[in-house]
């Protein structure tokens, strides 16, 4: 009885706390609700006249939503990175980042499954893959893996910081009995979704590009690049922002992370670029497309050569600690390796997969107005949920929000 | 150890096919498909199979009722020269004349090179004397069309059903189709 | 009906107006329908007019639209289909305590079919009665909206059946009469000009350069120094593309032929990119083919007619194969070129092929088995 009032005042004072705010934080949700009131207009259209809106064909038949996808599962696998020291290693430094990085994996979840619901051709019948209601073909396919483990996942990064905040709210400490285990989980479980994503892919003999040993591990080192990044700029916004504390120290050590994660990254991008360029075969073609266009045909050309610099630069100024420790040119750094990875996890993986197509034929893909305003706004959507969650829990860490201090205070 | 995952049973379509072959005697039949159709059965080899019947199908059969006398003594008269209109295009002038095929002493039957008489019907024998290897694959199935179903009884068409014996092989002609959304897709040159 | 049904019904009261003997659908005897009908008349209207307004509601614009795009298109956004939820709970209510009137007994049927086609179950999980079931719905929709009669079957596959196909890379001459007759037998779409079959022109002495061969070609056929290679769907005994499918709506039958129960794909694309071959096609939008150009002879999962957004693919043309006809491919070829039949049969013609020319088969190494041999005289 007790904790369902609680609750119901946990839910008032949060919708109390997120629907007031700064003149900058209205006109934030209010451009954002803009956005996805302009990418829902552009799915409308999408559902009316079928995915010949966008720019894929039966040639490259996935392209910037389920690029999208396959990058955010990186961002949400990333979150794993600080719970990890947190919770199991008790190393303090990252508990307040830590909230922030499960709220960050919760939206970013969130993206993930919008982007594979706007892919689909049939939303409506989507009711076919709930297990018991439809047909379920686990475990032959890698796609009711993911759709279990991105559940599972989502269910995990609710349930935990829902339990500590709600613990803090009463203004009492979160028992570890109760989270340490299912931190530990989220651990092994944050992999998992990565690397079953990653098998997705891996797991098709049809298209040689995807079809190599280390894709799933390549995923993995860019995901724990690219996610803590994340994690670095939204935690200097904060900074900013609000009064919650974050020292120096946190960010210093998630920077430590992006930085030997985006190293590996890069050691595997050498030792794939040798395997394709060394002894080019009939599989390499994916790859000259990717990287020198084929045929004459070159529409990736612009977008990894934006990657590879960025990437490449980014990963050598963190390397050196007298850099890595300039905030400035952390954050700079961590922006280049956001947006390097997710062209090279995002374009330049998925739809390279595609070219040239299984009889060599090649058509280009460029995605159409309409599937940009779909992912746009499916973007801002995220960045709408992280917000709400933020505020909530920032506001429950703060002490602002207390069942107790609300209680004597109507009394 | 991949191709046994679902099947459990079989390494591949060939062990498949071995394990489980039998003489199909199924609900399924070609003879409703093949009532319209005359058929001859015959029996080359060890394959046994319908053809279709020819004599029918020729307008001027039977040819004696123009041809009352054997060619010899046809040649050299006066009047319309008969069949002016095919053109023999098979092999070579030096190599084949109307001769060598129709028993110009006999003009309702074909012939073979050594003057045997061959029925109308069976024409396909004359061709056979040539053309070794495509009847081979014919008697087989890999040559040639069937006339209805993939269903037994097994009906085949004959040589002349699809060559013009006078002028066998096929002519060049355009496609029956071109897809002009897959040339825009592809951003193809359009006038090919 | 049996009692574990694989679809949810929802009872308009059709079911039962066919055990009552007046034409008066309220479900009473005669004699008391007429005594009443005075005392009921300002009720039955007003069940009428809710019963549209909840109809509406739940299939909402659909209705309104020109008959062929209702049945093969029901369309649901999260919008409608919250929309629906709620409605259906009024249908529901309204089902139980309305009375049919002669007058609305078609669209009450639409719905009901609509409703029945919306949530029934996977094709392949079927047994025969519901299979029966769901291909006289599809029949009576479509003769309640176009008043045109198809006829759709739903055999299953034959005993000691295995289809197998061969194609002799040197008789075809790329005259695609292939390619035409299986866009009209299949009822693709004419608007994206979808085909099934792709026949390549390879240059000679360059061996397999399918990134070189044109496959769109429009020129007199055959041109000189070249050769035609046709690839279609390959009926794979391993089929990836069935492995990957999170709602098995694709599957491999018992006579290997690989099929798609349209209603069933949830468009997710998985089952292409995991095709070697190219064999799958997907409807980026309404598929549509001009009504008197429609083949009418349909089998449930070969050629009736597609929705958007699911995919398809060549069935070797179930709806001619299951009566043992040939596929249309196979009539079509002017050149002998393609070989179709019963691999389990030791007398069949495609069986002699095997055995006696040299055939292979494209990409062996990926394992997944093929049904589709290539061989050359």
């Amino acid at each position: 009885m007790g904790v369902f009032k609680i609750l119901k005042s946990l839910v008032i004072d949060s919708l109390d706390t997120i629907t007031k705010g700064s003149v900058k934080y209205h006109i934030w949700m209010g451009v954002l609700t803009l956005v996805m009131l302009i990418g829902m207009y552009c799915y409308s259209i999408q559902l009316d006249q079928g995915l010949s809106v966008t720019g894929m064909s039966d040639r490259v038949s996935w392209g910037l939503y389920i690029s999208n996808f396959t990058f955010l599962v990186g961002v949400a696998a990333a979150a794993v990175m600080l719970v990890m020291p947190t919770y199991v290693l008790k190393d303090i430094d990252f508990k307040q980042a830590v909230l922030i990085g499960e709220g960050l994996a919760v939206a970013a979840l969130i993206m993930c499954l919008a982007f594979v619901v706007a892919d689909m051709g049939g939303p409506s019948v989507l009711w076919h893959m709930i297990p018991g209601i439809g047909v379920f073909n686990f475990p032959n396919s890698m796609l009711t893996w993911d759709v279990i483990v991105l559940n599972g996942y989502l269910f995990i990064n609710i349930s935990i910081p829902f339990y500590i905040l709600f613990r803090h709210y009463q203004g009492k400490e979160a028992k570890k009995k109760i989270y340490v285990p299912g931190a530990v989980l989220s651990v092994f479980w944050a992999v998992g979704i990565h690397l079953v994503t990653a098998f997705l892919y891996q797991g098709l003999q049809a298209r040689p590009f995807w079809n190599n040993a280390l894709l799933g591990p390549r995923f993995l080192a860019s995901a724990f690049a690219a996610g803590p990044a994340l994690i670095i700029l939204v935690l200097a916004v904060i900074r900013s922002f609000t009064a919650f504390k974050i020292p120096d120290k946190t960010i210093k050590k998630i920077a430590m992370i992006v930085t030997v994660a985006a190293q590996i990254n890069l050691i595997m991008l050498v030792s794939e670029l040798f395997k394709e360029f060394y002894a080019p075969t009939h599989h390499s073609e994916s790859a000259y497309y990717l990287f020198f266009g084929l045929h004459g045909k070159d529409a990736l050309l612009p977008w990894i050569w934006t990657a590879i610099p960025l990437n490449v630069l980014a990963t050598i100024i963190l390397t050196f600690g007298k850099f890595r420790n300039n905030l400035k040119i952390l954050y700079t750094c961590c922006f280049f390796l956001f947006v390097a990875i997710w062209i090279e996890k995002g374009f330049g993986l998925i739809v390279p997969g595609f070219i040239p197509g299984p009889y060599g034929k090649i058509v280009e893909y460029l995605p159409t107005g309409i599937e940009v305003g779909v992912t746009i706004g499916i973007w801002a959507l995220g960045a709408f949920v992280f917000t709400i969650l933020a505020k909530t829990a920032i506001g429950i860490e703060l002490g602002e929000l207390r069942y107790e201090k609300k209680k004597s205070s109507t009394l | 150890m991949f191709s046994c995952k679902e099947e459990g049973e079989y390494h591949s379509i060939t062990d498949k096919i071995e394990a489980e072959q039998k003489p199909y005697h199924g609900k399924l039949t070609s003879e409703e498909l093949l009532a319209d159709t005359q058929l001859i059965k015959i029996t080359e080899g060890e394959h046994i199979f319908l053809i279709p019947e020819r004599k029918g199908q020729i307008k001027s059969f039977a040819c004696i009722e123009c041809h009352s006398k054997p060619l010899a003594q046809m040649r050299g008269l006066d009047g319309k020269k008969a069949h002016w209109d095919i053109k023999l295009n098979h092999a070579n002038s030096e190599t084949m004349n109307c001769a060598t095929c129709h028993n110009p002493d006999d003009m309702n039957n074909l012939k073979t090179l050594t003057g045997q008489n061959v029925d109308l019907n069976l024409s396909y024998k004359v061709c056979a004397q040539c053309h070794s290897s495509q009847f081979e694959d014919w008697k087989g199935g890999a040559h040639g069309k069937k006339v209805a179903g993939w269903t037994p009884p097994r009906a085949s068409m004959t040589c002349v059903n699809c060559h013009n014996p006078h002028s066998p092989s096929f002519e060049t002609r355009w496609p029956v189709q071109f897809n002009t959304q897959k040339a825009i897709e592809r951003k193809d040159d359009l006038d090919h | 009906m049996s009692d574990n049904k694989k679809w949810y019904t929802l009872d308009l009261g059709l079911n039962k107006k066919e055990e009552t003997s007046g034409s008066c659908g309220c479900g009473k005897s005669q004699g008391s329908c007429n005594s009443h009908k005075e005392e009921e008349k300002e009720e039955e209207i007003s069940h009428e007019e809710f019963y549209e307004a909840a109809i509406n509601a739940s299939i909402g614009e659909e209705r309104s639209k020109d008959g062929f795009e209702q049945v093969f298109d029901v369309k649901m956004d999260r919008r409608t289909a919250f929309k629906k939820l709620t409605a259906s709970l009024l249908i529901g209510a309204g089902a139980i305590s309305s009375c049919t009137s002669v007058v609305n007994a078609d669209s009450k049927e639409k719905a009901q079919i609509d409703w029945e086609e919306q949530f029934k179950g996977n094709y392949k999980l079927m047994i025969d009665e519901e299979k029966q079931g769901t291909v006289d719905r599809l029949m009576r929709s479509y003769e309640l909206r176009t008043g045109k009669n198809i006829s759709m079957t739903s055999e299953n596959a034959e005993e000691d059946v295995l289809f197998g196909y061969a194609f002799n890379i040197s008789k075809c001459q790329g005259y695609m009469n292939c390619v035409s007759a299986c866009v009209e037998e299949n009822n693709q779409d004419r608007n994206s000009e979808m085909q099934y079959i792709r026949i390549h022109e390879m240059k000679d002495g360059e061996g397999f350069k399918f990134d070189k061969a044109d496959d769109n070609y429009y020129h007199e056929v055959p041109k000189e120094d070249h050769f035609y290679m046709g690839t279609q769907c390959f009926h794979c005994d391993n089929p990836p593309c069935v492995e990957v499918c999170p709602v098995q709506a694709t599957w491999k039958e018992d006579d290997g032929l690989v099929v798609i129960d349209y209603d069933w794909c949830v468009g997710c694309r998985y089952c292409m990119a995991a095709c070697p071959y190219d064999g799958r096609r997907f409807n980026w939008s309404k598929p549509e083919v001009p009504e008197n150009e429609i083949n009418k002879n349909q089998h449930y999962l070969g050629n009736r007619m597609r929705k958007k957004g699911v995919m398809e693919k060549c069935t070797f043309c179930v709806q001619r194969t299951r009566k043992g006809k040939n596929p249309a491919c196979v009539e079509a070829c002017p050149t002998g070129a393609r070989i179709f039949g019963n691999l389990l049969d030791p007398n069949s013609t495609i069986r002699w092929v095997l055995e006696n020319k040299k055939v292979f088969r494209l990409k062996e190494d990926l394992g997944t088995d093929p049904k589709f041999w290539y061989f050359m005289d």
